[in-house]
């Protein structure tokens, strides 16, 4: 699945830690979701719209993630 | 395993303390029987259970530090028990076929010394499932 996490991270200026400490979860976490690495789980994900104000399907979209990665999930 | 604010000493760190508590405690009362071949049988009985309770405060503590871990830690902690249970059920198969097979020194292949293995094989699946995700 791919993800727009990292640009619309930027553009609030915030860090991997910053969206881990809203969220309640790990940076390890935020960062893997980012490089594609690992899928959230769907309450993660609408956290995650939530946080950065747009609906879910703005943010995720179907497909492999931009370096291959999460291949297997 | 957590992910939440450090406080005075994080869940981690109390899941690793009581591990290696548990592992001195054994090793101790392992010596200690060794040392003492004298004792009657039920003070040794007694001695063989004394690690048993600091090792269910570990479980305890380590299944509740997955149960509160965010979902990737939750998830990492699956796989490596996933890479860790197959490789101890046949560890432990396989010694049992071979000790059918041939006669296996007990000084090399006893319960004593084939529990370190697990440990091992845990590590060997949490270093595994950590290099996936990060």
């Amino acid at each position: 699945m791919r993800n727009r996490l990292k640009v619309l991270r930027a553009e609030r200026d915030w860090s991997q830690a910053d969206v881990a400490d809203k969220l309640g979860v790990s940076r390890q976490t935020i960062n893997a979701i980012e490089t594609g690495k690992y899928d959230p789980s769907l309450p993660l994900a609408f956290s995650l719209a939530g946080l950065f104000g747009h609906p879910l399907e703005s943010i995720f979209t179907p497909g492999p993630a931009a370096d291959g990665a999460n291949a297997g999930q | 395993m957590s992910s939440k604010p450090a406080r005075f000493m994080s869940e981690d760190a109390v899941i690793i303390t009581l591990g290696v508590s548990w592992l001195v405690l054994y090793l101790g009362v392992r010596f200690f029987l060794e040392a003492n071949p004298g004792l009657e049988h039920g003070v040794r009985l007694g001695l063989a259970f004394v690690p048993t309770p600091v090792f269910a405060l570990f479980l305890w503590k380590f299944v509740k530090g997955i149960r509160t871990a965010d979902e990737l830690e939750r998830r990492i902690q699956l796989e490596a028990l996933a890479v860790a249970f197959p490789l101890g059920l046949l560890l432990l198969t396989t010694l049992g076929l071979v000790q059918r097979a041939v006669e296996l020194n007990f000084q090399d292949w006893s319960y004593n010394h084939v529990w370190p293995y697990f440990w091992f094989f845990y590590l060997v699946g949490l270093w595994i499932a950590r290099k996936r995700y990060t």
